[in-house]
């Protein structure tokens, strides 16, 4: 019996574990949405240094939680969301309103698809 | 070309350890949900192996809940009969008084080629003369033959016979197995004469030596050494 429940407890660590990270992962993402449209109303009104503060706070929470974010997700989604924080970034210093739009709103849409095919949903189980 | 190196140990490793958790028996003969087992993890370990875009964790966690319900399944099996055959099946007697069911063959779809070669692989030509064949959940046939066909054994023949129990290896190619000399309920001392009486000098010269409990002794001199 003691092996059963070794196992089970197995089992519910794991459903725990990934549970948690699915809504670790949905907080961590949602904090950095916010703060991307928030540089992109910045960078509406032509406040380019507030907005270059705000992408650069996200890329910096994005780098802290790199080691965890790469253990846990799919190279190429991780490596996505890595290039399009530097291309925003970039696009901000060039002060290109147009391009940064789109830009940040293919970032923000890479991270809400990321954080998405990690929720327990029938949708995504199917 | 490093990480699917360090991945692929990393891997082995852990599927070494879960099989190993799981029981002798796993290693053997599959029961159905085994095989099924054994298949999806093979396949599971390949992936994160080959493509380093996928996080390692990606193929242990599965690898983690396979193995742990595969336990559920072992013990609950181990502690119901009615779970043991929903899960594994019954056998199949398909020989019964040297006639064959081939209601049964055809159920478990077992061919007359594949029982023919079965039975020959265990000495048996003549279907006449087994009493039962039985396919057992594993696959494996065991055969039983009528009382006047099986070999006699001393009993049935009156002879008397000395139990010599199991033999210890006491040297393993030139090392001595201090665990087992004890076990044995013998020493240092014993095991020189032991080499003296077979004209070694050193443990170094033997390559095997067992002693059973009847205090019988096997010596092989290692090859190569004067």
């Amino acid at each position: 019996m003691k092996r059963i429940w070794i196992a089970l407890a197995i089992l519910l660590a794991i459903l725990a574990g990934t549970l948690a990270h699915s809504f670790y992962l949905a907080g961590f993402t949602r904090n950095l949405t916010v703060l991307l449209e928030q540089a992109e109303v910045h960078a509406e009104q032509e406040d380019w240094e507030t907005a270059a503060k705000l992408t650069q706070d996200a890329y910096d929470r994005w780098q802290k939680k790199d080691l965890y974010l790469h253990i846990t997700l799919r190279h190429d989604e991780t490596d996505a969301i890595h290039i399009g924080l530097q291309e925003v970034a970039e696009l901000i210093q060039c002060k290109e309103g147009g391009e940064y739009s789109a830009a940040n709103a293919r970032l923000i849409a890479n991270l809400e698809l990321m954080v998405e095919e990690e929720q327990l949903s029938l949708k995504n189980v199917l | 070309m490093v990480i699917a190196f360090v991945r692929t140990i990393v891997l082995y490793l852990f599927i070494i350890a879960g099989i190993r958790l799981m029981g002798k028996r796993q290693v053997g003969e599959l029961e159905p949900s085994e095989l099924v087992l054994a298949l999806i993890i093979a396949d599971l370990a390949a992936v994160p192996m080959q493509d380093f875009g996928i996080p390692l964790l990606s193929g242990v966690i599965p690898i983690l809940t396979l193995l742990a319900i595969t336990m559920i399944i072992s013990m609950l099996s181990m502690k119901s009969v009615k779970f043991r055959a929903l899960l594994c099946g019954r056998p199949s007697i398909i020989v019964e008084n040297g006639k064959l069911h081939q209601r049964e063959m055809r159920k478990n779809r077992f061919t007359v080629d594949e029982l023919m070669e079965e039975l020959r692989m265990k000495g048996v030509t003549d279907i006449s003369t087994v009493k039962y064949a039985i396919l057992e959940t594993n696959g494996q046939i065991s055969v039983l033959p009528y009382s006047d066909q099986k070999p006699p054994i001393a009993a049935d023949v009156n002879i008397q016979t000395t139990e010599s129990g199991l033999p210890l290896v006491i040297i393993n190619d030139g090392r001595v197995l201090e665990h087992n000399l004890k076990t044995r309920g013998y020493d240092e001392a014993w095991l020189g004469k032991q080499l003296q009486a077979h004209g070694a000098k050193t443990p170094k010269e033997v390559y095997l030596l067992t002693a059973d409990e009847g205090g019988r002794v096997y010596f092989a001199a290692k090859e190569g050494q004067e």
